[in-house]
C-alpha cells in the first residue's frame, strides 16, 4: 500500500468500517510511514472528540407545534366540505400536477393557520367556532393514534413516548386503556412496564383497570413492577382487589418482598 | 393528491419521534440558529408528508429524508438572503456565547477541548461542515452520504479526510489564538 491508497482508507479507519484484510494492510503501512500514522492518529483523535460535542436539543414547543399542525393538516384535507372556502378550493382542484402541488402548499398554509389558533395556552380572540371545536376533537383523536402506534414500536424509548401520549387521551378511551394493559403485561422492557403502570392512574375510575391491575400482579416476573401495581391499587383505594392481594400474599412462588407488600396493602385497604 | 389517512398520521408521528432531534441538530450545526432550525424541522416533516409518494422503499430512508432536509435548508437560505442582506457576516461577527467556555467535563483526554472543537467546526466551510455533521452526528454511512450527495462513495471518503484536515487546521489556529 502506498500513501495515496492509505489516504483513501482513513475515513473507514476512523469509522471502523475497514474490512479485516484492509485493516491489516493499513496497519502495516502506518507502521512504516510516519506521515500517514500522524494523520491516522491525530485526526483520528479529533474524529473521536467530535462525538463529544453535546447535541443541541429542540425546545418542547417543537413537538406541540408539530402535532397541532399535523391535526390541522389532516383536518383541512378531510373535513373539506364543511367550510365554504374549502369547497371552492376543492371544486377548483386542477387536473395538472403542477397546480395541484401549488394548491397543496396553499392548503398547508391554511392548515398551519388553524393550528396556531388552536394552540393550547393561546386564547382565541373570537369565540370558538365549530371549526376549532372539530379540530380539538381531531387533536384528541390523533393523540390516541399516536399513542397506539408508538406503543407498538421496536425501540423502548419510542414505546416510553407512547406511554406519555397515552396519559394525554381522555380516560374514557378504552382502546388506549387496553393497549396500556397489554404493555403492562407483555412489554419486554421493565422501564416501559413501570411507566405504563403509572399511566394507569389516569384510567383508575374504570373497573376494567382495577381488575386487570389486580390480576397482573401474579403474572409479572419483576418485583419492581409487582410492587408498583400493588401501590396503584392502594392509591385507587380498590377494596375489591382484596381477594387477589390475599392470593399474592400467600403464593410461595412470588418474591418475599412482594408478598410482604401485598400484606401491607391489605391492611391499608381495610 | 392522495388523502392523508390516519395511517399516514400515525406514521408521521413515529417518524417525528424518531428523527426530530437528529434533524434539529443537523440544522443547528449548519445555521447556528435555534428558532430557524425548529422551523426547518417542521418544514421537513410536512414536505415528507406531501412528497411521500416520491419515496422509493428500495432507497435508504435516511438518505431520502436528508435530501428533503438539504432542499429545505437551501430554500430558506435563498429566502433569507433575499430578505436580509449580509446576515451571514452578522452571524460571523457575533461574539461567542459565554457557554462556549469549556466546562470541566468538556475537556477531554489527549488535551482536546470540545468547546474549541465546536467553534472550529462552526468555522469550517459549509460543505465540509455538512459532511462531518452527517457522518459524525447523524451516524450516516458513507454509502448513504454518497447517495444523498449524488457522488461515488470513494469521493465521500476522500472528502471526509480533507474535511478533517481542514478542521484540524482551524482547531490549531484557534488554540494558538487563545494561548497568545
Ligand atoms: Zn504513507
Amino acid at each position: 500500500m502506498n500513501c495515496e491508497e492509505s489516504k483513501m482508507l482513513l475515513a473507514d479507519y476512523w469509522a471502523q468500517t475497514l474490512s479485516e484484510t484492509k485493516e491489516l494492510e493499513f496497519d502495516a503501512h502506518i507502521a512504516t510511514c510516519d506521515l500517514c500514522r500522524t494523520d491516522a492518529e491525530r485526526l483520528g483523535a479529533l474524529w473521536t472528540s467530535l462525538s463529544k460535542i453535546p447535541a443541541e436539543e429542540p425546545s418542547p414547543a417543537l413537538r406541540t407545534r408539530f402535532y397541532d399542525t399535523l391535526a390541522a393538516y389532516r383536518h383541512g384535507l378531510e373535513a373539506a366540505p364543511r367550510a365554504s372556502w374549502k369547497e371552492r378550493i376543492l371544486a377548483l382542484w386542477p387536473r395538472q400536477p403542477a397546480f395541484q402541488m401549488g394548491l397543496s402548499f396553499a392548503l398547508l398554509a391554511i392548515g398551519v393557520g388553524i393550528g396556531y389558533t388552536a394552540r393550547p395556552g393561546v386564547k382565541p380572540v373570537e369565540p370558538e367556532t365549530q371549526e376549532v371545536a372539530a379540530l380539538r376533537g381531531e387533536v384528541t383523536n390523533m393523540r390516541q393514534m399516536v399513542a397506539l402506534s408508538l406503543l407498538q414500536q421496536q425501540s423502548a424509548s419510542e414505546r416510553l413516548r407512547g406511554v406519555s401520549y397515552a396519559v394525554q387521551v381522555p380516560s374514557s378511551d378504552t382502546e388506549v386503556l387496553s393497549a396500556l394493559l397489554k404493555t403492562v403485561n407483555q412489554d419486554a422492557n421493565v422501564n416501559v412496564r413501570l411507566q405504563a403502570v403509572d399511566a394507569l392512574h389516569q384510567f383508575g375510575a374504570s373497573p376494567v383497570t382495577r381488575t386487570a391491575v389486580a390480576q397482573s400482579i401474579g403474572k409479572q416476573d419483576t418485583p419492581l413492577v409487582q410492587i408498583a401495581l400493588i401501590d396503584l391499587l392502594v392509591d385507587l383505594k380498590d377494596k375489591d382487589s382484596a381477594p387477589e392481594l390475599m392470593k399474592v400474599s400467600s403464593d410461595e412462588k412470588i418474591d418475599a418482598a412482594v408478598r410482604q407488600h401485598a400484606k401491607w396493602a391489605l391492611g391499608k385497604l381495610q | 393528491m392522495a388523502q392523508v389517512g390516519s395511517g399516514d398520521v400515525a406514521k408521521m408521528a413515529v417518524l417525528f419521534e424518531r428523527h426530530n432531534r437528529g434533524l434539529f441538530r443537523y440544522f443547528v450545526s449548519l445555521n447556528r440558529n435555534r428558532e430557524l432550525s425548529e422551523d426547518l424541522v417542521q418544514d421537513v416533516f410536512f414536505r415528507m408528508l406531501r412528497y411521500r409518494a416520491s419515496y422509493d422503499p428500495n432507497q435508504s430512508f435516511t438518505a431520502w429524508m436528508y435530501q428533503i432536509a438539504r432542499n429545505a435548508n437551501v430554500d430558506q437560505a435563498q429566502k433569507r438572503r433575499a430578505e436580509v442582506v449580509g446576515i451571514d457576516e452578522f452571524d460571523d461577527r457575533r461574539p461567542e456565547p459565554a457557554s462556549d467556555a469549556p466546562g470541566p467535563e468538556e475537556t477531554v483526554a489527549k488535551g482536546q477541548d470540545v468547546a474549541l472543537l465546536k467553534r472550529a467546526l462552526d468555522r469550517l466551510p459549509s460543505d465540509k461542515k455538512e459532511l462531518l455533521v452527517l457522518a459524525r452526528f447523524q451516524d450516516m454511512k458513507y454509502e448513504e452520504i454518497a447517495s444523498l450527495l449524488g457522488c461515488e462513495v470513494g469521493t465521500v471518503k476522500v472528502r471526509v479526510f480533507r474535511a478533517m484536515r481542514a478542521l484540524e487546521e482551524i482547531y490549531h489556529t484557534l488554540s494558538k489564538e487563545r494561548t497568545a
